[in-house]
């Protein structure tokens, strides 16, 4: 029976049961969404869903911000590793180098920029734990990768570096636990991380991302883990933070001294050096001319900005059509501080750098003058062949031809390669009379306008700028010697300098015949001005930049005919004057007054109405010509010189349709059937679209709630912001905008204290920080500001206190106030407890609404929390409205009825003048007012009260002393000194007095006494006995004498009956038995609670020897941790603060 | 070095400087002020502009030479609040308010100015056209709420004896400008104004004006303004201006006022013919206001700003470059089409933020 197979299903083909299947199959069919399983059941529940929909798409909502870093070509994103020493930073920032770029660093030093992705760089860098280097990184990073040290838990300087991110704008943080294989136990190592978890929760946000990195394998961690991280690194979206986004910065990666070393070797090193930074703009359009401020050294003038060629460049999509970012690409690593393995790679060739005599970074050897030759040959930044191609060798100084300029040009037409050679000749000119140059400018600038430029004409060094036609590869480790020769190779055409005088190098295709005889040389000066008359007769555009930022005349000049007749004849006329005084220049005639000097400018704005010019409207065909540009007017007319014609046909939006034409004229030729076709066109275009947005799309554009409004809107100011100048040449973009974010600039700074580069350290960050022009005034600042709870002493007024702030960190001198019911400022002496308060102190003006934080001292050696107090800037002024109470004290020393002579307040006739008629009151509350000054004691005066005074009473005035910040401000210059960790500033008194071991000054009039209280005797109130008879009975003291008798009971004699003493006796003697009863019990329970006492000492005493044997077994297992925290950190200062 | 002083020589676009001055913080020293003239050094209305700095802003420095042919400002921060000015009768109220103008907006308090002197003259922008004209102009750049000027008495040269009250509120930040239709034009309005003479000019100004203005559109409106008694001033005289406004609200303008011994029809006929010059340079703002609109341009957020006009008068020139010294900003200037006359400045905003405003 069991071995025979069961008989197989046999589905129905027919019947009710196949009917219901059937039917079911159509159900199946829907799978996945099932609409009525989602479907409210009643109405209420549906308002419910309904709302919290609403509420959730509210949540999504953030204010629209503008993000003002190029999409295109963005900078690398500041990847930041934070953490106390000895958790794994340099481990973890090793890893992820070796995971993007296949390389080991031996020694990571500052940034590294490595390309991740085909959109995405990074720049990792290492924060040590020095307070200042947090705060500086804290300002900078786009992403925070904070370490944990899991084993032992958080330390100190993670609240305070979480703190510092609060009060700057808080990046994105990746909490990242290490060390957790030193937890053996996987309970506890569940409890830990989920401790951990919650605390890191607590402090950044519910869910914030939190990665477990298990051990060390090969000295790095799991490629598996950091794959992971990588992958969290990639996808992570950044949202502007608002002080970045309005200033813009740099990381520098790399910093060269270009002093010129026989200054150095004179001052002994102790001249001001000018130094070069390196590193991608970030923020906004760094701009020249601004001042910026490098946090530990100071504000610094910039005194030349050049893009240079990216260092690390992303992939550019023709070369990576692929997906993926390809091997090659990954191995870009850029890291000019740190020591790349010894291995340095280029775009076809691996270097192995062996270290050997004239090895760069080898400081230990001493290097000669020969040594150093040797080393600047390795700094060559172009290859002979590309120096070759590069420079235009003529054979004549004079002569216009090049040889071997094809080469490079191959691709660029006739003409401008015409224009190039013209260029170089004038460069050669230049070079030849570079002097006589210099004094043209100055007779040039003696003209009557005199702009009076305060700049000095600056020589820009430029690296060899990128152009179209060739790809030069920049080399980023060029030596000074390179930088100096490019400014006279420079390619012709490519060029502009608004501040120069003499190359007007705008390349634009209306200039090339005017560049003809522009740049003549100067035997052709009469020729050029004949052929400049000439060409004034046919009017020419003219190219305004030119004219108003590079030439050098005056605004009516520019207004004239022909202005560039008017540049040559000025340069020949400075010239001819060069000639005159070389011949006579002791006695010199003054230069006739020009034209425009004669009459004088009254800073007009109305011009001058001449009758003569309106003469022309007296004509009916001028005046008819202008009925075009009214509504009323014919739209399809050509319009009078251009007018009414629509700027951009593809802008659209702008131009009014419905004005446009309604009876185009008769088509007269062909030329205007085209044109009454493209008018009909763009109608037709005008009214689809005005369609399309009616009937197509009823959810688009039409519905637009203002959020999508204000995005669409800042979309479209971006776009604009890119193409605007998007055809124009590098240098005048950069000119005119400055340099976008994603730039990889050279900045050159003068006047840098020589320290910085001395003392330079890479392991602490320089940052380039770009200050807004407000920000480089100085005012006082009012401040709201908190006492961080954490921080253990109070904040006393006019103690210094270390600000960062902006981009600075500096100490200053606060005071603290409140608002007094809105009537004033009142200075506090210590902020109040838990609560906010203002500060108000002098400084660096910084916008309202920027964060700071706050430090007592940013020494290392400090135990407790460091973060004394954050807050935010409110207002900025030059005076402050600051007080503080001030009570006078006086005594009357003649009182009648409501008047009262006082004296002691006031210590001359004068003082009281000034305080007449002020408000006065006494101790016990009368109030009065101050009269007049007396004659006899000085600064006695009259006063007058609501009531009688007593001669005891004190009376006082109370008044308002204005005080204002003492105007201290003092940078932290920490990257100034050989030990950065150690700044100090100004102290405070009490320190000051510790460290010279002085006593605080005793003023005995300030010293507590003891306050004696004469008893006051009171007379005891008698009524005369006149009065007293006179007085009604209600009224009459009611005086009654003891009585002197003895009453009745107490004369009384009480004998006893014997039965009664009898009871007496009994009653004593029960209470005798019970009290004996009593103290036996007490002195039993004595005797059973020492016993108890006794046992539980007993017992103490067991467990105490317990105690004692599990505390030697783990400071047994602690001092073996520390000793290997010691030996892996070798004589790093371990600083550990348990929280 | 540019975060220190900057130096120029002459008298000439001093307001302009300063205005540049006392907004980007930079110091401004200025020589040579009429140093070879018969009467040298500052003259008095340009003294009064100083004092009328002074009075708008705290903490300002300024340092005049002894001789007056040198002038050092150190600019303080623009405090604003109520101020009263008595201007010189050399020149009219226009001159002391169009620098103030540009300043308010960035005040730490709603300026409310009152201004008394010389309501119109031949040099200046009369009360008339900055109140219709000017201040519509700060609207592009989202300044409108609360911004207005009363005039209260008027007071014609040379006796004076006008008073007008300019209220402007505190921005934040102004809007970035782009500007690039100028339209065409559907309205004109105009005021005729007398004041101690025959009400009746006022009329026959607008009778002659219409003469030449009827035969392009029909919503034309000139009103007559007459005032009377105290109100008048000291000096008669009169006045037309008129403002062509067009379908995207660009506006243009032009005036003039009475002359002796010209008739009333003349110089309505003048003011007109002047506002069709006007019309016929075409662009999207006039003339006149080309400095306050690059200057707007230029304090706009950090974003590219456009706006059409025509070709830069000798001031807008001198500005320019001035506002190189100051701000470090350039403008593109390129012509709009094949003509020259019409041209496109473009400029990248320096991200101006007023950061004399309290917070909260």
């Amino acid at each position: 029976m069991e071995d025979r197979p069961h008989k197989p299903h046999r589905a129905a083909h027919s019947g009710a049961k196949a009917e219901k299947k059937a039917k079911g199959k159509g159900k199946e069919k829907q799978h996945g969404f099932n609409e009525k399983a989602f479907a409210p059941k009643s109405g209420r529940r549906a308002e419910r869903q309904g709302r919290r929909n609403v509420e959730r798409d509210q949540t999504r909502l953030h204010v629209p911000l503008v993000n003002r870093t190029p999409e295109d070509d963005p900078p690398p994103v500041i990847v930041a590793i934070v953490g106390p020493p000895g958790v794994g930073k340099t481990t973890l920032l090793k890893s992820l180098v070796r995971r993007y770029t296949k390389q080991t660093l031996n020694e990571p030093k500052g940034p590294i920029t490595v390309v991740t992705g085909k959109k995405r760089r990074l720049t990792f860098i290492e924060c040590n734990n020095d307070i200042n280097s947090m705060i500086d990184i804290g300002k900078i990073a786009d992403l925070v990768l904070l370490m944990i040290d899991g084993s032992f838990g958080f330390e100190m300087e993670t609240f305070e570096f979480l703190n510092i991110l609060q009060s700057h704008g808080f990046p994105k943080v990746i909490g990242i636990l290490t060390h957790l294989d030193l937890i053996k136990k996987s309970a506890t190592l569940r409890a830990t991380k989920k401790q951990l978890k919650k605390r890191f929760w607590t402090e950044i946000y519910q869910g914030a991302k939190l990665f477990y990195l298990s051990g060390v394998l090969n000295s790095r961690y799991p490629d598996t883990e950091i794959l992971n991280l990588s992958r969290f690194i990639s996808v992570m979206k950044f949202r502007p933070l608002v002080f970045r986004n309005s200033h813009p910065y740099l990381l520098a990666d790399r910093l060269e001294d270009l002093t010129p070393r026989e200054s150095i070797r004179t001052s002994k090193g102790k001249c001001d050096r000018s130094v070069t930074l390196y590193g991608y703009v970030r923020g906004t359009n760094l701009r020249t001319g601004t001042k910026v401020h490098i946090p530990g050294v100071g504000d610094l003038e910039m005194k030349s900005v050049a893009k240079l060629g990216d260092p690390c460049p992303l992939p550019d999509a023709d070369s990576e059509k692929r997906r993926r970012l390809s091997e090659k690409k990954k191995l870009l690593v850029h890291a000019p501080m740190s020591d790349v393995g010894g291995v340095m790679y280029d775009k076809d060739a691996v270097y192995i750098n062996v270290p050997g005599n004239f090895t760069r970074g080898n400081t230990d050897v001493p290097q000669g003058e020969g040594e150093q030759m040797v080393m600047d040959l390795q700094d060559a930044g172009i290859t002979l062949e590309d120096a070759v191609a590069q420079s235009q060798i003529r054979l004549f100084g004079s002569s216009s031809k090049n040889l071997g300029t094809e080469f490079h040009q191959l691709d660029e037409d006739e003409d401008e390669d015409e224009d190039e050679s013209e260029e170089s000749s004038d460069v050669s000119d230049e070079s030849e009379s570079e002097d006589d140059h210099e004094l043209d400018m100055d007779v040039l600038r003696a003209d009557p306008r005199n702009t009076g430029r305060s700049k000095p004409r600056d020589v820009a060094r430029s690296m060899p700028s990128s152009s179209k036609g060739q790809r030069t590869e920049v080399d980023f480790a060029d030596s000074d010697s390179d930088l100096g020769l490019d400014d006279d190779e420079e390619e012709g055409g490519q060029r502009t300098r608004f501040d120069g005088e003499e190359d007007f190098a705008i390349p634009s295709d209306e200039d090339e015949d005017e560049d003809e005889d522009e740049d003549a040389p100067r035997w052709k000066a009469n020729l050029a001005e004949k052929a400049a008359e000439a060409f004034s007769k046919t009017p020419r555009r003219r190219n305004w930049i030119k004219l108003i930022y590079s030439s050098s005349l005056t605004p009516e000049e520019v207004l004239s005919e022909n202005p560039n007749a008017l540049i040559k004849k000025k340069m020949a006329e400075a010239e001819k004057k060069m000639d005159q005084d070389d011949d006579d220049d002791f006695f010199k005639q003054t230069a006739p007054e020009d034209k425009s000097r004669g009459r004088d400018d009254m800073d007009r704005t109305k011009e001058v109405i001449d009758p003569e010019t309106l003469r022309k409207w007296e004509d009916e065909e001028m005046l008819e010509s202008l009925r075009n540009l009214f509504i009323t007017g014919d739209a399809t007319a050509p319009p009078e010189e251009g007018e009414g014609e629509p700027y951009e046909d593809d802008e659209g939006g702008f131009e009014d349709f419905e004005a446009s034409g309604k009876d185009p004229m008769e088509p007269a030729s062909l030329d205007h059937e085209a044109q009454r076709a493209a008018a009909l066109a763009t109608k037709k275009e005008a009214l689809k679209r005005k369609f399309d947005e009616q009937y197509d799309d009823p959810e688009g554009s039409s519905k637009l709630d203002f959020y999508d409004e204000k995005k669409d809107e800042m979309a479209r100011q971006l776009q604009l912001n890119r193409e605007e100048f998007e055809n124009m040449d590098e240098d005048s973009r950069a000119l005119i905008e400055g340099f976008r974010p994603g730039a990889y600039v050279r900045i050159e700074l003068v006047d840098v204290p020589c320290e910085m580069v001395e003392y330079f350290d890479p392991n602490y960050p320089i940052i380039v920080g770009g200050l807004l022009p407000a920000e480089e005034r100085f005012g006082y600042v009012q401040v709201r500001i908190k006492r961080h709870r954490w921080f253990t002493k109070t904040l006393k007024t006019n103690d210094p206190l270390i600000l960062s702030l902006g981009w600075r960190r500096f100490q200053t001198v606060p005071i603290y106030s409140l608002d007094d019911h809105s009537i004033r400022m009142r200075m506090l002496k210590y902020t109040p407890e838990h609560m906010h308060c203002y500060a108000t102190f002098y400084g660096p003006v910084s916008l309202p609404n920027t964060g700071f934080c706050a430090f007592h001292s940013l020494a290392g050696d400090v135990n407790n929390f460091r973060v004394s107090a954050t807050g935010v800037v409110l207002d900025i002024d030059r005076s402050v409205k600051i007080v503080k109470k001030l009570k006078l004290t006086g005594v009357p020393f003649k009182v009648w009825k409501n008047t009262a002579f006082v004296k002691d307040m006031f210590s001359s006739a004068l003082e009281v003048a000034k305080f007449e008629g002020a408000n006065i009151r006494t101790v016990s509350g009368i109030r009065g007012q101050v009269k007049k000054a007396l004659p006899k004691p000085d600064g006695a005066f009259r006063a007058t009260f609501e009531d009688k005074l007593l001669h005891s009473d004190i009376i006082f005035l109370r008044a308002w002393y204005s005080i204002s910040p003492r105007k201290f401000y003092n940078p932290v210059t920490s990257l100034l000194l050989p030990d950065k960790s150690h700044w100090s500033g100004m102290r405070l008194t009490g320190q000051v007095r510790r460290d010279e071991g002085l006593k605080t000054p005793l003023n005995v009039n300030s010293t507590y006494k003891k306050i004696e209280r004469p008893h006051r005797k009171f007379n005891p109130l008698v009524v005369p006995k006149k009065i007293q008879a006179s007085l009604p009975y209600a009224s009459k003291p009611k005086l009654m004498k003891a009585q002197t008798k003895q009453t009745y009971l107490q004369k009384r004699a009480v004998v006893l009956e014997p039965e009664e003493k009898k009871a007496i006796a009994l009653m004593q003697q029960i209470r005798a038995v019970r009290k004996d009863q009593l103290d036996r019990r007490k002195e039993k329970k004595a005797e059973k609670r020492a016993q108890h006492q006794k046992e539980l000492e007993k017992e103490a005493a067991k467990k105490g020897e317990k105690e004692k044997e599990k505390r030697k077994e783990y400071m047994r297992v602690a001092g073996q941790k520390a000793k290997r925290q010691e030996d892996l950190e070798q004589g790093r200062s371990s600083k550990r603060r348990r929280t | 070095m540019t975060g220190g002083v900057v130096h120029y020589s002459g008298q000439q676009y001093l307001r302009n400087r300063l205005v540049l001055s006392v907004l980007s913080g930079k110091p401004v020293k200025i020589d040579k002020i009429r140093s070879d003239d018969h009467n040298p050094g500052l003259r008095d209305f340009e003294v009064s502009l100083l004092r009328l700095l002074e009075k708008v802003t705290n903490g300002t420095v300024i340092e005049i030479s002894v001789t007056g042919t040198a002038l050092l400002l150190k600019p303080g921060i623009i405090s604003g609040g109520p101020v009263v000015h008595d201007c010189p009768l050399s020149r009219s109220v226009g001159y002391f308010l169009e620098p103030v103008i540009l300043l308010a907006p960035f005040a730490k308090k709603a300026l409310q100015l009152t201004l008394r002197g010389v309501t119109t003259d031949d040099k200046d922008l009369s009360v008339d056209l900055i109140r219709t004209v000017t201040l519509p102009h700060l609207q592009l750049f989202g300044i409108s709420d609360g911004v207005e000027l009363r005039i209260k008495k008027r007071g014609a040269p040379p006796g004076g004896g006008g008073e007008v009250q300019f209220l402007c509120p505190v921005v934040k930040q102004v809007k970035t400008l782009n500007f690039i239709d100028p339209g065409r034009i559907k309205r004109i309005r105009g005021i005729a104004h007398a004041v101690r003479v025959n009400p009746q000019f006022s009329n026959r100004m607008i009778e002659a004006s219409r003469s030449l203005l009827n035969r392009y559109i029909p919503d034309i409106y000139l009103y007559s303004d007459v005032y009377k008694g105290d109100d008048s001033g000291k000096s008669p005289g009169y006045a037309l201006s008129l403002v062509a406004e067009s379908t995207t609200s660009a506006l243009y303008s032009a005036e003039s006022i009475s002359q002796p011994g010209v008739a009333p029809e003349d110089i309505a006929l003048q003011g007109t013919r002047a506002l069709l010059d006007e019309i016929q340079k075409g662009g999207c703002v006039d003339q006149k206001h080309q400095s306050l609109v690059l200057i707007m341009m230029v304090l706009g957020s950090e974003d590219v700003g456009r706006c059409r006009m025509s070709v830069p008068t000798a001031r807008s020139i001198q500005l320019l470059r001035d506002i190189q010294d100051f701000f470090g900003t350039s403008f593109k200037i390129v012509p709009v089409d094949a003509s020259d006359s019409q041209l496109m400045y473009s400029c990248y905003g320096t991200g101006y933020v007023n950061a004399n405003r309290t917070l909260a």
